[in-house]
């Protein structure tokens, strides 16, 4: 059943760009959101919050983006769930290597924070199937 | 939320950031004087890279593009060394000293986002009416004999018989000079309209009066030059020249060496916006290729970069004769006088302190290539007409040769010379053969592409290089000129006469080298000549 984008998981361990993230897509994409500071946390939060769609920065100390996608595709609930990657170094060789490790798409950093809303919710129509148009 | 609330948010986090930078560079510092003393391992290394990875990430979601970028450059400055703690020298540290030094200037107060040029390119300079002249004279003899002389060296002439037909008329048009007569009525008035204007075109002046009060009235108006009559046409002429010069300058040509291409991005934008012309190297072992195709009037290079340093890279291009001279600016964070010195003893001529504003950029850029070209002209060109000398000419053919071949395009060479020029100067002195060298001088610099290399081969005798020209095509536009030439009156004592040239025309691939193009372009003017002058002939056609 196709269904709009709601709910985004956002894993970022930098607190200044949380903020502003989670300002753009609240905001300007009535998104609701729920921020992690790290890998670990989401693996603690992602269960009860059940997102839809999960943002995950590359370079994070402790656990990286590529090693938090894994452990989170382990838990059966969430083995579906679609997830970018949000990096500053985007170069074509590198965003096969995300996408081989399941990512739907790669948001190169730094973000515009006024168009942030707008390219997941491309990303959400376009790349996710039965994804309706918010 | 509102569109406007969100506004309010995003400006209210930026400050919040604003305000955390000094103590996010605290802790940078804190960070890096453990490993700069200590070595460090591996992981500390990787938070201290990470540390300014994340600067540089949220610098550019703030708008911080500037501090960004400089972050960028740190970091991925200080991956190899993280990488291999071991490779840490004192160079590098005083390296990173420095670079940490620079982002703290953005961070105390600076304003990053000023520091970058507006998207923008700076909005187009009124456009001037190429060679078309103001002139105002109530005398119709003197009048008619202006339109004349200006209408032979290209120069249109809109006639004015009062001061303020011309005014009206500069409502609609700006001409690229105004050329007034002070004993006209109302010419002090004129003056008087030129101060309160803002750019008005360049004003030249001409009077029977000579003395100083009349001169100092016409500096003060802005004129640009002052003719006591009866007005020298010569002189004239020359200034005009020297305006039109001065419009169709080409844009200064800044070679930017920068082994982070982020920042020698940003360095090569903030000089485009200011109407120059820039090329980037990232990879100081390519320099060569960039010196060579480029033809740099200024090079700006980062002092500290992998493969070899700025100073060792000043050097080897001080060794090469044609870069003798070319300004090297160092940017460098480097502020120890001592070390700037021993760079400047290299070849460097200036150092440019990191983060340098843009403005201050543009002016000590612009000011050193703009000597570097006037001093440059008098090296290289010929004094008569402001061509190219003989040695000159031949460089710039060497030159295109070798970008003929790279290219596999297509090369002409002609040679021209002007028929019976002894006549000409027995006839009616030099100062007429002078201005005759001078019409054909202009009249090629005036139909060839700004792409072509006009030279003055000595004497009577012009060469031409015409890049990407086959032969035929060559042909065609030489006659074109040779027709134009010989329509020209040559203005002499009583009456004007005429003149020809004769023109000879080799071309690449046919003639290799060249002194092959030389021989054979020579020959085929020797043939123009032999079969009557006055014609263009092909080399092999004869």
């Amino acid at each position: 059943m196709a269904e709009s984008l709601k709910r985004i998981l956002y894993v970022e361990d930098e607190p200044d760009i949380r903020e502003v993230a989670k300002l753009a897509l609240e905001a300007l994409g009535g998104f609701s959101v729920e921020m992690c500071a790290s890998g670990e946390e989401s693996l603690e939060k992602a269960l009860a919050f059940a997102p839809q769609f999960i943002l995950l920065d590359v370079m994070m100390p402790g656990m990286d983006g590529p090693t938090t996608l894994r452990r989170l595709r382990q838990l059966p609930q969430l083995a579906s769930v679609p997830v970018a990657f949000m990096t500053a170094k985007v170069q074509p060789g590198e965003v096969a290597q995300y996408l081989e490790l399941g990512a739907v798409d790669v948001i190169p950093k730094p973000f515009d924070p006024m168009t942030l809303a707008a390219t997941v919710n491309g990303i959400w129509e376009s790349k996710v199937p039965g994804a309706a148009k918010a | 939320m509102s569109e406007a609330e969100f506004h309010q948010k995003m400006a209210s986090l930026k400050e919040l950031y604003r305000g955390q930078l000094p103590g996010k560079l605290d802790e940078l510092d804190v960070l890096w004087r453990k490993l700069r003393d200590a070595g460090g391992k591996a992981g500390e290394w990787a938070d201290f890279v990470r540390g300014i990875h994340s600067l540089g990430g949220s610098g550019a979601v703030f708008g911080f593009t500037a501090l960004s970028a400089f972050s960028r450059a740190l970091e991925l400055f200080l991956q190899p060394i993280a990488d291999h703690p071991d490779t840490l020298t004192d160079a590098l540290r005083y390296e990173i000293d420095d670079r940490l030094a620079e982002l703290r200037r953005f961070a105390d107060g600076a304003e990053p986002e000023q520091a970058l040029p507006a998207a923008t390119p700076a909005p187009p300079a009124p456009e001037t009416v190429e060679r078309r002249i103001f002139v105002v004279e109530s005398d119709e003899a003197l009048m008619a004999d202006i339109v004349q002389q200006l209408g032979y060296y290209g120069y249109q002439v809109e006639r004015f018989g009062a001061v303020a037909g011309m005014m009206g008329a500069l409502r609609g048009q700006s001409p690229m000079a105004v050329l007034l007569d002070l004993d006209c009525v109302g010419a002090q008035g004129a003056l008087e309209a030129w101060r309160q204007m803002d750019n008005p075109p360049p004003l030249l002046l001409f009077s029977y009066r000579s003395d100083l009060d009349a001169r100092l009235a016409a500096a003060r108006g802005g004129a640009r030059a002052y003719f006591a009559k009866p007005v020298e046409f010569n002189a004239l002429i020359d200034a005009l020249d020297n305006l039109a010069a001065d419009l169709s300058a080409e844009p200064y040509n800044v070679l930017i060496v920068e082994d982070t291409a982020s920042l020698g991005e940003y360095y090569a934008s903030v000089l485009q916006n200011a109407g120059m012309a820039t090329q980037l190297v990232t990879d100081p072992l390519r320099i060569m290729e960039g010196l060579a195709d480029f033809n740099p009037e200024l090079i700006l290079m980062d002092m500290y970069m992998p493969g070899c340093s700025g100073t060792e890279l000043a050097a080897v291009i001080r060794q090469l004769e044609s870069y003798v001279s070319v300004p090297i600016v160092f940017l460098s964070s480097e502020t120890d006088v001592n070390r700037q010195l021993e760079a400047l003893g290299q070849g460097g001529d200036d150092f440019l302190t990191k983060p340098i504003r843009p403005e201050h950029l543009v002016s000590s850029v612009r000011i050193r290539a703009d000597r570097y070209r006037i001093l440059r002209h008098f090296m290289v060109r010929d004094s008569l007409t402001g061509l190219l000398n003989h040695t000159r000419t031949k460089e710039r053919l060497d030159i295109e040769l070798a970008r003929a071949e790279r290219l596999k395009s297509p090369l002409s060479f002609a040679m021209i010379d002007i028929d019976h020029f002894k006549q000409v100067n027995d006839v009616h002195g030099h100062p007429t053969g002078d201005r005759v060298i001078r019409s054909l001088s202009r009249l090629l610099v005036q139909r060839l592409r700004k792409t072509d290399i006009v030279g003055r081969y000595g004497g009577e005798e012009f060469a031409v290089v015409l890049p990407d020209t086959p032969i035929h095509q060559a042909e065609r536009v030489l006659n074109e000129v040779r027709e134009s030439f010989s329509k020209i009156l040559q203005p002499a004592e009583g009456k004007g006469f005429s003149c020809t040239f004769s023109c000879g025309i080799a071309a690449y691939p046919a003639h290799a080298t060249a002194a092959e193009l030389n021989n054979a372009a020579d020959e085929a003017l020797y043939a123009a000549k032999g079969a009557g002058r006055n014609r263009v002939v092909r080399s092999g056609a004869a």
